[in-house]
């Protein structure tokens, strides 16, 4: 369904991605660790065209370009069929619960107003935030925030959907509850590719795991298979030194 | 020492009607400003080819230079600019008219200052947002990061009122009639200028007491989505220009 | 180019008068800045009345247009040392008011920057200080007046330009600096050249206001550069 090829990107003469490639099912719930400054982050934004790369292909909803080539329309096409969950949420912040999510179904999809705001209640039940759908963003806690986050995404009915470390940014005692959300989202069915530090995610909820490092794809297969028997002696570094700190 | 009280209270009644002329003056210079200070912010933020260049300039030139002097080039400069292309005779024009061309052109350049770091406040994630809900970035300019930069601008745009204000009570050497010439005008019959000029600051300071509070106001009506529930900020009866619009931690 | 050569010819003629906009400027920035210094502190200090003073008076002074400072200052301060002291000022060099009435003026913003670079610096540095054994007044000389200082210079140079555009009034009270003189030479020109005269006037106070920036900026610049050998 999403078939990266190559992707190459660098910022100021430092490769941070150097050719990766990715494909992408439909159902696939994907987990990508590795350690920090991997290019983990920079892989997600570049695919979703946050930023631009400096080489490679996508196949994607249609569109089947180099990078480098796409044009505003097919960038469009893209954005509108994914769905990206931020490390710091980045809620619209003059914007109730409600109205973020109602946002982008209004003013991109042209959903009636009425529509939208059934199909925002229905994100929020599936978040259980329906409570808080008056409450500005500053008005919530980070794993609320986040929560609606993953609602803004999902009301749009992407093909897949991004997280970018989507429990980096909050409090231990607040991971749970979106870690939930996640997992029930991942049990549904959808699609989703997951750069995460939690480990335990990567390795109970994802079909597939990725392991990155220094701008490379070093090693990727099933859970099971990279945590308990993984095939390069990075990965199996990687996951002492980390497994180590729990 | 003794004031003449008598003076005082009909310097009182007569400069009162100077109040309107500098409310006039500040209005219209403020609203005329405005728009045009955002966009000139736009184009610094944008780097407009060319036109940010211009825009760098002019605001370095209004800042760097007193504001009667200002006064005085455009009240030189103007009518005999005004005789070359429309022909009209520079004494039939309402002198209010200069006050307006000054003080607009000077509120543009404190404005533009003002919205470029309140558009800079606003994090580049929430373009990133909408972007990833399927938004223009013309849409999403729009939508949530204007408002939000306007909201986080209120209290420097409070600032930039009040100086407005106080460089108004200039306007009387461009024989503008507003508080300040009124009050110098009854002064010099008796020679008491002292209590003249304290009436005058007594109007100065309602007028200024008076915007502040209307921008309190404003910002907590528009401010609510950055309020959380329970923690209301009273009235801050000392503000200063120097603090930075608060920006939400997250 | 005729204009441009006059401009060049009144800038010759008003840049004699300059000595008293830097006379007056560095006056009231010297005691503007001590002033505003014992303002920080009086609002720092643990008597609420002392606090609201100061308080008051910083927030009448941000809602005082500076003529009417001056006009105050310069008709209003005879009448009080005549009627309290019996002294007779009048003789005084007209500078003199313009320079009490700036100082106030100056005080108010500089005190609010005073005590926001310090409030913004103290609390965890103090601590910080303390627990590493060091006095509370090594910890402030040592720790955290460096550091509030690098925090305070931009809207300190801010109000430095202020000043300098304010003192542009000193004229109003019939001191001959630059504006009087420019005024002076309309006048002799019969109302001629008038705009050509007060942009040679403006140019002036351009070219101080961006050294000060450019002053600024060089500070700040060597700051950055100690900061970068241990950062990043």
């Amino acid at each position: 369904m999403l078939t990266i090829e190559g992707l190459k990107k660098s910022y100021a003469g430092n490769d941070i991605l150097k050719g990766i490639s990715i494909n992408v099912n439909k159902g696939d719930v994907i987990s990508i660790i590795g350690p920090s400054g991997s290019g983990k982050t920079t892989l997600l934004r570049t695919i979703t065209t946050l930023e631009e790369a400096n080489g490679g292909r996508i196949t994607f909803a249609g569109v089947d370009n180099d990078f480098q080539k796409l044009n505003g329309k097919e960038i469009n096409t893209i954005r509108r069929n994914v769905g990206f969950v931020f490390q710091n949420y980045n809620l619209f912040n003059n914007k109730t619960a409600l109205q973020n999510i109602t946002e982008g179904l209004i003013v991109a999809r042209r959903v009636k107003k009425n529509e939208a705001e059934n199909i925002a209640l229905k994100a929020l039940e599936r978040v259980g935030l329906t409570d808080r759908k008056d409450h500005y963003p500053s008005q919530l806690s980070g794993g609320q925030q986040q929560r609606v986050g993953i609602a803004r995404a999902i009301a749009l009915n992407p093909e897949v959907i991004f997280f970018d470390e989507p429990t980096s940014a909050l409090d231990p005692e607040l991971v749970g509850e979106v870690l939930k959300v996640m997992k029930d989202l991942a049990n549904s069915g959808t699609t989703m590719v997951v750069v995460t530090h939690q480990m335990s995610f990567a390795r109970d909820v994802s079909n597939r795991v990725i392991f990155m490092a220094d701008g490379y794809i070093v090693e990727q297969g099933e859970p099971r298979k990279i945590f308990e028997n993984p095939s390069e002696e990075r990965t199996k570094k990687f996951l002492t030194d980390i497994l180590a700190n729990v | 020492m003794s004031l003449n009280t008598d003076f005082m209270v009909k310097v009182a009644q007569t400069a009162i009607q100077g109040v309107p002329v500098t409310l006039q003056i500040v209005l219209v210079a403020l609203l005329i400003s405005l728009p045009i200070g955002v966009l000139f912010a736009l184009i610094r933020i944008y780097r407009v080819k060319g036109l940010q260049r211009l825009v760098q300039f002019y605001v370095s030139l209004v800042r760097g230079t007193p504001i009667i002097a200002q006064i005085l080039i455009v009240y030189s400069a103007f009518p005999s600019l005004l005789n070359m292309i429309i022909g009209k005779a520079a004494f039939s024009i309402n002198p209010i008219y200069y006050a307006y061309i000054v003080f607009t052109f000077n509120s543009i350049a404190t404005l533009t200052e003002v919205f470029r770091s309140a558009l800079q406040t606003v994090d580049k994630g929430q373009m990133e947002a909408g972007l990833m809900v399927g938004m223009q970035p013309r849409q999403t300019f729009w939508r949530i990061i204007l408002p939000q930069a306007l909201i986080s601008a209120l209290p420097n745009i409070a600032n930039a009122t009040l100086y407005l204000i106080k460089n108004s009570s200039l306007a009387f050497i461009m024989s503008v009639k507003d508080i300040t010439a009124i009050a110098k005008t009854e002064a010099a019959f008796n020679y008491n200028f002292l209590e003249a000029y304290l009436v005058v600051w007594v109007y100065y300071l309602i007028i200024c007491y008076g915007a502040e509070i209307i921008f309190y106001l404003f910002e907590r009506y528009f401010s609510k989505y950055r309020r959380p529930i329970k923690n209301r900020t009273g009235f801050n009866w000392f503000p200063f220009s120097i603090k930075q619009p608060k920006l939400e931690q997250k | 180019m005729d204009n441009i050569k006059l401009i060049i010819n009144f800038l010759g003629q008003l840049l004699p008068a300059i000595n008293i906009t830097l006379i007056v400027s560095l006056s009231s920035i010297v005691l503007g800045s001590l002033l505003g210094l014992l303002l920080a502190a009086t609002r720092l200090s643990e008597s609420i009345v002392l606090r609201l003073l100061a308080g008051v008076y910083v927030s009448v002074i941000r809602a005082t247009p500076a003529i009417i400072m001056i006009f105050v200052v310069y008709y209003g301060m005879p009448m009080v040392f005549n009627g309290w002291f019996h002294t007779n000022i009048d003789g005084w060099n007209r500078m003199y008011f313009v320079i009490i009435a700036l100082t106030v003026l100056f005080s108010a913003p500089v005190s609010e920057i005073m005590r926001s670079a310090y409030e913004s610096i103290a609390k965890g540095q103090m601590e910080a200080g303390l627990m590493v054994g060091m006095t509370p007044f090594q910890t402030f000389y040592r720790i955290i007046l460096p550091q509030a200082f690098v925090v305070a210079l931009p809207n300190f140079a801010n109000s430095v330009v202020n000043l300098l555009k304010e003192g542009a009034l000193t004229f109003t009270i019939g001191v001959v600096d630059m504006v009087a003189k420019a005024q002076m030479i309309v006048a002799n020109n019969s109302g001629g050249f008038a705009w050509q005269t007060y942009c040679a006037l403006a140019l002036i106070y351009w070219v101080i206001s961006l050294a000060i920036d450019k002053g600024l900026s060089l500070v700040e610049k060597s700051y950055q550069a100690k900061r970068k050998t241990i950062a990043v």
